[in-house]
């Protein structure tokens, strides 16, 4: 391999790393958490803030910067844990998580600098990302959009209206990542509402699309590299992964999409995931 | 479809035995009292919206696999299920959380249950700001006003749980579609008389009181109890009604109230627009102009925190309901 693209990979490798331990340390502050779809992200993250975005972290409001839109807003403590180690956030955040009038609550908001919307609301964050990478093409603002979704998110209708109108208005400029863990809220999707086959739906729909295991850096690095897809098309990523990844006992559960983290549950994930 | 009792017939109340199961959230309190409904009627249907833990249904779709639907994250997609099952004789319980029920799938609330008048129930746990740290997008502090905006809808918000669990089982004697407004995992403190019965439309004084009046739902009705007792220490006497249906609004209730105290202070967890206290101002500003005093959420988003804390900032506490009550003309 390229000595420069095994040195990315493995800072990214560190990076995600870190970010899984930023994700209980808030938990532990909150006393709970979505740790579940939060430890998915992980590697979706890092490579979209450490290899993908143009992003100037000094100046977060930057007109041309990229988008990302995190339309599974529960995972806000992945999503705020990126923007700490990216330097936009300060680390302390961290431990305001769920505090009285904090800025890091369950879900992303934009009184903290980086958060691109206010999301939560499952089936938002894609007809938004629609209106961005609009936004961009008519004022020649040459930015990408990037929308996370969850993969129960999918049931929402509101997707599939934002999915038609993408492809419709040729948003080569916009780019879906499917968080695609196979568990939702109360259980594994294929017993709860299954959204297979999606790289199916997707193509129906009109974006290109590609598969990937989203725990493999090196694999999400090239399809974040390869976006978008085909012109004049927007992109799907469908990233296969791991509810919980990184700590066993959270590991493929929906016990874990949102828990109690205490003293005793935080040490026990920091044991899974080294002590810096 | 069956037209409704008169409201002065009490909903009898079907378990003797409920309160040795362990709810203690006006969420499961709902749920349990569907297992109780599943047994009497085989037309109970329940839906989940991905929310079987949420509301505490996982038992009743143990026991009922068959008259148990799973759709999944789809609010809107819910509702519309709902009342298509409510024409064929079904009497669907839609689960779901309070701020996507009602605000995402309004339009199917308004056209397929109320205009078109469906017997069917929305059991809507998180309301208000009961997942406080969830921030604004999970906070539903204008349901009550959309919901009771509608024609033909009735509008519960139970105080404690067996309020909610009364409540539940009171649905089944109901025409037309039914908000029932529950909370999320704060514990509510019991209110009131455990074996009185629930009627829907009428509320229940939990103390007389002849200078002001509070008229609270849900959380707030314990806090309004604790604020009258702290007028008490003051020489105010303060009568507190439980109004746990807001509409049909017990007018006889508030107009007695206006009569007989100097002025009424209302309380509730939500928007101070077109809620609870809405309610009442509509009615005393045509039949009886009254003082008044409002608790609840002022016109901006509610901070991020804890439920009680963030309660507090904005007066929905004991203290901030008997400052209002002081407020009033006559009172100091
Ligand atoms: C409109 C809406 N309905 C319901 C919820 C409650 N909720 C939050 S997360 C979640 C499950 C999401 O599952 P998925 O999209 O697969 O997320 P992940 O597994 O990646 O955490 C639900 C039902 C919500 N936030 N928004």
């Amino acid at each position: 391999m390229d000595p420069a693209r095994k040195a990315l990979l493995e800072s990214l490798e560190g990076k995600a790393r870190q970010l899984r331990r930023h994700v209980w340390r808030a938990l532990r502050a909150g006393g709970s958490g979505h740790a579940g779809g939060s430890s998915s992200a992980a590697e979706l993250l890092v490579a979209l803030y450490f290899h993908r975005l143009r992003l100037r972290p000094q100046e977060p409001d930057w007109p041309g910067r990229d988008r990302f839109v995190l339309s599974k807003g529960h995972a806000n403590a992945a999503l705020v844990a990126t923007l700490v180690l990216a330097g936009v956030v300060e680390e302390s955040v961290l431990d305001r998580f769920y505090g009285f009038e904090s800025p890091f609550g369950m879900h992303p908001d934009m009184k903290l600098p980086g958060i691109e919307m206010c999301t939560g609301a499952l089936g938002h964050g894609l007809s938004i990302g629609v209106g961005m990478a609009l936004g961009s093409r008519l004022q020649a603002l040459h930015f990408h959009t990037f929308v996370m979704v969850g993969d129960g998110e999918l049931h929402e209708g509101s997707n599939w209206e934002a999915a038609m109108s993408a492809a419709h208005h040729r948003l080569g400029n916009l780019t879906v990542l499917v968080d695609y863990n196979r568990i939702c809220q109360s259980g594994p999707l294929a017993e709860v509402m299954d959204v297979a086959p999606l790289a199916e739906k997707w193509r129906a729909f009109g974006w290109q699309v590609v598969e990937i295991d989203g725990h493999d850096l090196a694999a999400v690095a090239d399809a974040l590299d390869a976006v978008p897809l085909r012109p004049g098309c927007p992109s799907a990523i469908i990233a296969h992964t791991t509810k919980g990844k990184g700590v066993s006992f959270a590991e493929n559960t929906h016990l874990w999409h949102s828990n109690n983290v205490d003293e005793a549950v935080y040490n026990r994930a920091l044991v899974e995931l080294g002590v810096p | 479809m069956t037209t409704p009792p008169p409201m002065n017939t009490p909903a009898p109340l079907r378990s003797a035995t409920w309160r040795s199961r362990s709810a203690n959230q006006t969420r499961l309190a709902f749920g349990q009292a569907l297992l109780e409904l599943g047994q009497e009627d085989p037309s109970t249907v329940v839906i989940s919206a991905d929310t079987q833990d949420l509301l505490g249904i996982r038992s009743f779709a143990h026991d009922f696999p068959e008259r148990f639907v799973e759709l999944g994250i789809a609010e809107q997609n819910a509702i519309g299920v709902a009342a298509g099952m409510a024409t064929t004789g079904l009497h669907p319980f839609v689960c779901a959380y309070a701020p996507f029920i009602t605000a995402r799938s309004m339009e199917q609330v308004r056209n397929d249950l109320a205009y078109a008048r469906q017997r069917v129930v929305i059991g809507a746990a998180a309301s208000g700001i009961s997942l406080g740290v969830a921030g604004g997008t999970h906070h539903a502090l204008e349901d009550l006003a959309l919901m009771r905006s509608l024609p033909n809808m009735t509008v519960i918000v139970p105080a404690d749980v067996t309020e909610a669990y009364r409540a539940t089982l009171a649905t089944r004697d109901l025409d037309g579609p039914v908000y029932l407004r529950l909370g999320g995992r704060v514990e509510e403190p019991p209110v009131g008389d455990l074996e009185a019965p629930f009627q829907v439309g009428r509320s229940v004084q939990l103390r007389s009181g002849g200078d002001v009046s509070i008229i609270a739902c849900g959380a707030l009705v314990s806090l309004g109890l604790q604020a009258a007792a702290l007028l008490h220490g003051e020489g105010i006497e303060a009568r507190v009604i439980n109004m746990h249906t807001i509409k049909p609004l017990d007018r006889d209730a508030v107009l007695r109230a206006a009569g007989e105290t100097r002025g009424i202070v209302t309380a509730e967890e939500h928007h101070l627009c077109g809620g609870l206290g809405g309610a009442v101002a509509e009615l005393l500003a045509l039949e009886r102009p009254t003082y008044m005093r409002m608790i609840g959420m002022p016109d901006v988003f509610a901070v991020i925190g804890p439920t009680t804390a963030v309660r507090e900032k904005y007066g929905m506490s004991a203290a901030g309901i008997a400052r209002a009550c002081r407020s009033l003309p006559g009172l100091r």
